[in-house]
């Protein structure tokens, strides 16, 4: 148990767009990493923190840090850079000093670049990379979901003309889509519409991104999430 | 169900939303102003640094804040100005009521304090002509709309649009061709700054030490409206004013090219007493070829609430320049809709603290907390941090969202935010 790493999967990989979390696992198992999931994963917080409902954020990460911390893991990657801020960045103010470290799925498959990069088959696509806030703007992981892309033989990374710390919100943060959704899906189509021209695919590293984006519909591009795009090329050949 | 004030301001998000027109020309303001303000940070690399001296000279200035005022106030009394220090909307008014009194012909460059204050209403309620001069804001309150941007007021109004306001104006047709359409509001306004009673601007920076304020502006309008008239009323928030010159200085530096992107602006008008003279016989007359009167009003509402709390602090902070409005990804979507009578996510802010919270409610709803003013902004403001925070203030008020309702039971329940 201890030592072990934890997947946290999180609300929207967990529920929404459970291929994010499907083709994470894959990767993780591929790759010989020992991990856990947890059945009764529960909330990290982030969403209440956004909605000004700091008191019951305090309530449920207080929640999810005892019981993280009651199974000894060590370490938690998560696919949502939301989940990845709250616990990693604001845990600290919210409950105290917590015993494990937080990564985002991007900065631990980094870490393992070498041994995907034996696997991963060429494929001929061009495509960009859009930046999520929280993990982008908020936290200033920008280089390792671009290191990751560049991995795959034959793929064209280009950039958005607004990137990085300049990067577009895809219009879903801070309950947006909860409350006004077609705010979310407007502010989605410009992003969109803004992307370099030719792009076959706009990666993200986002669950809520991806699934705002793909609400848009209708649209002749593709949206993945980066370990599915890293576990397509491990299949192509 | 939406509660009214989610309701209402849905609506009028969706008729921004759905207008194409302005939409539009939104669009095109955001692309030109982008471009701009890349030539010109790239063009002064100066200013990366002098926006860092700024943001500390602001975080001093609000620090001291009411004696910065108040050594503003005596200075501008020593060299025969008044100085009024307003509490808040309605001792402003009552201020402005008892200088312009009735009857007065009423020329205006722009203000958004004095936006704060519902002026113009309350100027013509009293039987007096107001005129804006500002071109953008002329534009806007010919066609009795709502301004959208801080700086560019009439930034969704197409020139098609302005030819068919200025045509009615001066009873002829004009043409929608941009050059003719300056033209005429030139014509128009020329003889009111000459005819004006009385002239009203804002203040970009107050420097206490001397009393002196500094009007920036690019279409010279903001110089005849304090210059011409025999009396120049000056209003501006308390939290404009810092210590020296020098502080003002950089101020002035770091405002237009955020603002607009140019490097400069036209005219950065320094004004520190009355007009006078003492040529004949060394007798100092007050009213030579500028004002024989200067009043200066200090406005508070809502500031030094805004103070009291140190993550709103940092609000006071704003030089207004407008940037992060066209960086925002939601400004872009809901224009003059996002915010009340200020824009954007710090607007969001300053609406909440100068017009009521209960204004600032559903446009906190439609925040993604992206962060991207915070990265545009020359003084780093973390506007994010402030709107979440006001939404905790606002939701002890009453102020939560069905949606996040249900969210959070659904969460403290079930461990995901999805219901069912
Ligand atoms: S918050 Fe910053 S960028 Fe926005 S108007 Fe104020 S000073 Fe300018």
């Amino acid at each position: 148990m201890s030592g072990k790493i934890l997947y946290w999967r999180g609300c929207m990989s967990r529920l929404r767009t459970k291929s994010i979390a499907d083709a994470t696992e894959e990767l993780l198992r591929r790759l010989g990493i020992e991990y856990e999931t947890l059945d009764d994963e529960g909330c990290c917080g982030s969403v209440l923190l956004r909605t000004g409902q700091v008191e019951d954020a305090k309530t449920v990460a207080k929640r999810t840090a005892d019981h993280i911390k009651s199974k000894g893991y060590r370490e938690v990657v998560t696919s949502c850079p939301g989940c990845f801020r709250t616990m990693s960045s604001e845990y600290h103010v919210l409950v105290g000093d917590v015993p494990f470290r937080v990564r985002h799925i991007s900065q631990f498959l980094f870490d393992h670049s070498k041994e995907l990069k034996q696997h991963l088959k060429p494929i001929k696509v061009k495509v960009v990379y859009h930046d999520p806030c929280h993990l982008g703007r908020h936290m200033g992981v920008y280089k390792e979901p671009r290191e990751l892309v560049k991995l795959v033989p034959g793929v064209e990374l280009v950039e958005f003309k607004y990137n990085r710390g300049k990067s577009i919100c895809c219009g879903s943060g801070g309950g947006v889509h909860s409350v006004f959704p077609e705010i979310a899906l407007e502010v989605a189509k410009t992003v969109l519409n803004d992307r370099p021209e030719g792009v076959d695919i706009i990666i993200t590293s986002c669950p809520f991104c991806n699934y705002n984006f793909k609400e848009v519909g209708g649209s002749k591009v593709e949206v993945i999430d980066l370990p599915e795009f890293l576990l397509r090329a491990w299949r192509e050949s | 169900m939406d509660p009214a004030w989610l309701k209402s301001k849905r609506k009028e998000f969706k008729s921004w939303m759905t207008d194409e027109d302005r939409r539009m020309g939104l669009d095109r303001a955001i692309t030109a102003y982008r471009a701009a303000r890349e030539y010109a940070l790239a063009t002064l690399p100066e200013l990366e640094q002098i926006r860092k001296e700024v943001r500390k000279i602001k975080e001093r200035s609000i620090e001291s804040m009411q004696d910065l005022v108040k050594g503003a106030m005596e200075n501008i009394e020593l060299v025969h100005g008044h100085a009024y220090l307003a509490k808040d909307a309605k001792g402003a008014r009552r201020i402005f009521s008892k200088l312009v009194g009735e009857d007065k012909l009423v020329v205006k460059s722009k203000s958004l304090v004095s936006d704060e204050i519902l002026l113009n209403e309350l100027l013509e309620e009293q039987g007096n002509r107001v005129y804006e001069t500002d071109l953008g804001e002329f534009i806007i309150q010919l066609r009795k709309e709502k301004p959208t941007h801080l700086l560019n007021p009439a930034v969704h109004v197409p020139k098609e649009e302005v030819a068919k306001t200025f045509s009615k104006l001066v009873g002829r047709r004009v043409g929608a061709d941009i050059p003719t359409l300056v033209g005429v509001a030139r014509e128009f306004l020329r003889d009111k700054f000459c005819t004006a009673d009385v002239g009203i601007t804002g203040a970009n920076v107050v420097a206490a030490n001397t009393g002196t304020l500094f009007v920036i502006e690019n279409e010279g309008n903001a110089r005849f409206v304090s210059n011409a008239p025999p009396v120049h009323i000056c209003v501006t928030g308390i939290d404009k004013v810092v210590p020296t010159l020098s502080d003002a200085f950089k101020v002035v530096q770091v405002l237009p090219p955020y603002a607009t992107g140019i490097l400069m602006s036209a005219y950065v008008s320094m004004i520190t007493s009355p007009s006078r003279t003492a040529d004949i016989e060394k007798t100092l007359v007050y009213g030579a070829h500028g004002p024989k009167e200067l009043h200066v009003i200090f406005m508070d509402n809502g500031r030094t609430e805004m103070f009291k709390d140190p993550v709103f602090r940092e609000a006071l902070y704003c030089l207004r320049c407008g940037g992060c409005m066209y960086e925002c990804p939601v400004y872009r979507v809901l224009g003059g809709s996002f915010g009340h009578n200020y824009f954007g996510g710090i607007g969001i802010i300053w609406s909440a603290f100068t017009a009521g919270e209960e204004n600032a409610a559903a446009a906190a709803d439609a925040c993604t907390k992206c962060a991207k003013c915070k990265e545009t902004c020359p003084v780093d403001i973390d506007v994010p941090k402030m709107v979440e925070h006001l939404k905790q203030r606002l939701i002890r008020k009453g102020y939560l969202a069905p949606k996040h309702e249900e969210i959070k039971k659904s969460i403290l329940k079930k461990g995901h935010p999805f219901g069912q």
